[in-house]
């Protein structure tokens, strides 16, 4: 009979029956939110982002310094406004002329208002970029040429001595971004799977003494800064395996030459483990500091180097994790070792040497060299941060981070905000601190807190 | 006809019936891969708009530059960001179990996780062009009407998509695609931990690179219900993409 083999049929088709499902979903969706034109969707990057920003920065001193800080002191406030531009000129096809900079106008405590002082230009980048049609690429001019894969500290980012003019904040990707290239000339091949680049900075001028607040150069582009010697850098990346691709480097400056390695690598669905390290032949902190205050005339010719001058293989270390949560958090940890950097017997030397004006300026000088040069002092160190998108509202951005020496478990920590009002404007804040004992690493500085507000416009 | 036959007749029956298209879970989901996106290597420009309560808040445009890798089938992309204007001139390059942020402000590369893609309401793991077929591991769970966007009704596919890989953007996607057009209509995300994090549904199907595509996505924010975004793809190009443009050596030039 059929009836029975049809109900049969239906039986065993019924879990695959067709059904209707109205969708509730569909009634969040707005009126409003109708397809666009085609002709709408054709974006011109105008390859250019200028913004006006304007900062106030408040600074709190410390009493009780164990090593006096020789004068002038630190600014307890500083106003600024300047202008960010960076910019590419398309000069041919395959020709462009890139410009980044910063135009800055102060007023800060301790400097005459308003003075040839208060204004200042940082030439970040100005260079030719040719690109051939096959992954080669020539540039020359001035050129901030970034390497390293850590987040706190890079052994690996050889250019980075000096370049750093006027940071806003502390936070290590900050200070990457108002940051003077080198004049040099880089090549750059790129396949499937890797790239070699070659960098050669020629030395055209002499080397000069760390600048202090007071006496920034107006529109000098501070070549004495970044090209004071005779630098030139080799890096390959490779493709190793599937999701690993490390980097060589080889560095050399006046004859010196320095190794690196960089390697990132996912684990997992949420986290990303790095390591970066550099090694060569150098003095230690404390030797290359005093050899450099000499020679620019700083310190004393006969200055004595608290410790035997011996050079020897040294490393740099930063080895860590990235891990990004469901919330948006997105957090570091990241171990640092500075070989050349203030052992246990550095620091009782530095904190029992002092008790003069001349003893003093010398101790606070090499301190001041360590950070010009983008040298921890600490020999190792445990870097956290943590970066939250959309922390409590939208368009609200929190970040924080925290410094620690391991030696002596002082430590500097930094808060940030910043809010999305619109597509044009930001406003921040930050506040920083530091912590430990007087006769600590990061305890013995002159500053001990500071708060920095900030409103930005996009152009 | 004996109880047996019957049931056999039944079974051979309903067989026909329902595998009749004889595609497999994995066939149906690399069909809709292949109307989502072409084979070919393309541009297009993405334009994010949010809705908050109803409202437009924000917008978001992005270029997307994308490139089967042979090898593998994943979509390899390299993704500019052209508005805000804080954002302008990043860059976030995906290849293979290799995800990269560069920032041209500060020169600096960053690579990320997988799960740094969702990090924003529509974020660039909405953007970057996959191949679902590859990412994820499909499995067939029958057959609905379902009213997409355009409150139409279609008959679909419903099927259940875990992830093949971590570089895979979601732990596991529900994915409803069109019987005979291929056409994806709608999809459900889910976290890690099995929550329902975005529901998305496919419209403004016109022709682009050669033929019927999705040129709108309406993703709807299964967490905060007053969160909508809508993603529209257009300036759909075929373009020659050299492969080294997939390294972030490669990134500081792509401006040049």
């Amino acid at each position: 009979m059929f009836a029975p083999r049809f109900l049969a049929v239906i039986a065993v088709t019924a879990p695959f029956a067709t059904a209707t499902l109205a969708d509730s979903d569909l009634d969040r969706i707005p009126q409003s939110a109708t397809p666009l034109p085609q002709d709408d969707l054709s974006p011109s990057p105008s390859g250019q982002v200028l913004y006006l920003q304007s900062d106030l920065s408040l600074g709190a001193l410390r009493d009780g310094l164990v090593i006096p800080l020789p004068p002038p002191a630190p600014p307890s406030w500083e106003a600024r406004i300047f202008l960010d531009a960076r910019t590419r000129w398309r000069l041919t096809d395959n020709v462009n002329f890139i410009y980044s900079g910063r135009f800055n106008l102060r007023a800060e405590d301790g400097i005459a208002f308003p003075s040839r002082e208060d204004v200042r230009h940082d030439l970040r980048e100005g260079y030719i970029a040719w690109a051939g049609s096959n992954g080669t690429f020539l540039d020359f001019g001035r050129i901030n040429l970034k390497s390293g894969v850590a987040m706190g500290f890079n052994p690996t980012d050889f250019f980075k001595t000096r370049a750093v003019v006027e940071a806003d904040s502390a936070d290590p990707s900050v200070l990457r971004e108002d940051r003077l290239g080198t004049l040099m000339f880089c090549a750059q091949q790129d396949w499937d799977g890797g790239a070699v680049t070659f960098a050669l900075a020629p030395q055209v001028a002499d080397e000069t003494a760390p600048y202090l607040n007071t006496n920034l150069p107006n529109f000098n582009p501070m070549f004495d800064r970044t090209n004071a010697h005779t630098r030139a850098l080799l890096k390959v990346s490779f493709h190793l395996l599937d999701d690993v691709s490390p980097e060589v480097l080889a560095y050399a400056e006046d004859g010196q030459m320095r190794y690196g390695l960089n390697a990132t690598k996912a684990v997992g669905h949420a986290v990303v483990a790095y390591l970066e390290w550099s090694g060569g032949d150098r003095a230690s902190l404390v030797q290359d500091a005093t050899v450099d205050g000499q020679e620019t005339g700083v310190l004393p010719p006969f200055t004595p180097i608290p410790e035997s001058a011996m050079r020897s293989f040294q490393n740099d270390l930063a080895l860590g994790a990235s891990y990004a949560t469901q919330s948006e958090v997105t957090l570091n940890l990241e171990y640092e070792y500075h070989q050349a950097g203030f052992s246990g017997a550095d620091w009782r030397n530095w904190f029992d040497a002092g008790g003069n004006l001349a003893i003093d300026s010398e101790l606070w000088f090499i301190r001041g060299y360590a950070a010009d040069q983008q040298e921890p002092v600490a020999r190792a160190s445990v870097f956290l941060r943590a970066d939250w998108q959309d922390a409590f509202i939208h368009n609200m951005e929190l970040a924080g981070f925290v410094d620690t020496d391991t030696q002596d478990g002082s430590g500097f920590l930094q808060f940030s905000g910043d809010y999305y009002l619109s597509r044009s404007w930001t406003v921040g804040a930050l506040a920083t601190t530091t912590f430990g004992g007087r006769h600590s690493d990061f305890g013995s500085l002159p500053t001990g807190s500071a708060v920095l507000f900030k409103v930005r416009r996009y152009l | 006809m004996s109880s047996a036959k019957a049931l056999l007749l039944s079974l051979a029956l309903a067989a026909f019936a329902t595998g009749a298209s004889a595609q497999t879970a994995q066939e149906i989901v690399a069909a809709a891969d292949k109307v989502r996106n072409p084979e070919q290597p393309f541009h297009v420009t993405a334009t994010l708009i949010e809705y908050k309560a109803g409202q437009p808040t924000d917008k978001n445009v992005y270029e997307v530059y994308s490139k089967i890798d042979p090898a593998t089938r994943q979509f390899r992309d390299v993704m500019t960001y052209v508005e805000p204007p804080r954002d302008a001139g990043k860059i976030v390059l995906l290849n293979g179990g290799n995800l990269w942020f560069y920032d041209p402000a500060s020169k600096d590369s960053v690579r990320m996780s997988p799960q740094q893609r969702l990090i924003g309401q529509a974020s660039a793991g909405d953007v970057l062009s996959e191949n679902l077929a590859v990412d994820y591991t499909p499995t067939l769970l029958g057959e609905e009407q379902v009213e997409d966007a355009d409150h139409s009704q279609r008959h679909c596919w419903h099927l259940d998509l875990k992830a093949a890989m971590d570089a895979a953007t979601y732990n596991r996607v529900e994915y409803w695609v069109e019987q005979d057009s291929d056409y994806p209509i709608k999809a459900k995300f889910y976290s890690d931990s099995g929550r329902l994090l975005k529901i998305l549904f496919y419209r403004n199907f016109v022709t682009a690179a050669g033929r019927m595509r999705p040129t709108q996505a309406v993703i709807i924010d299964a967490v905060d219900p007053a969160l909508v975004t809508t993603a529209d793809f257009g300036s759909l190009r075929f373009q020659d993409i050299p492969d080294s443009w997939f390294q972030r050596d490669y990134l500081p030039h792509l401006q040049n």
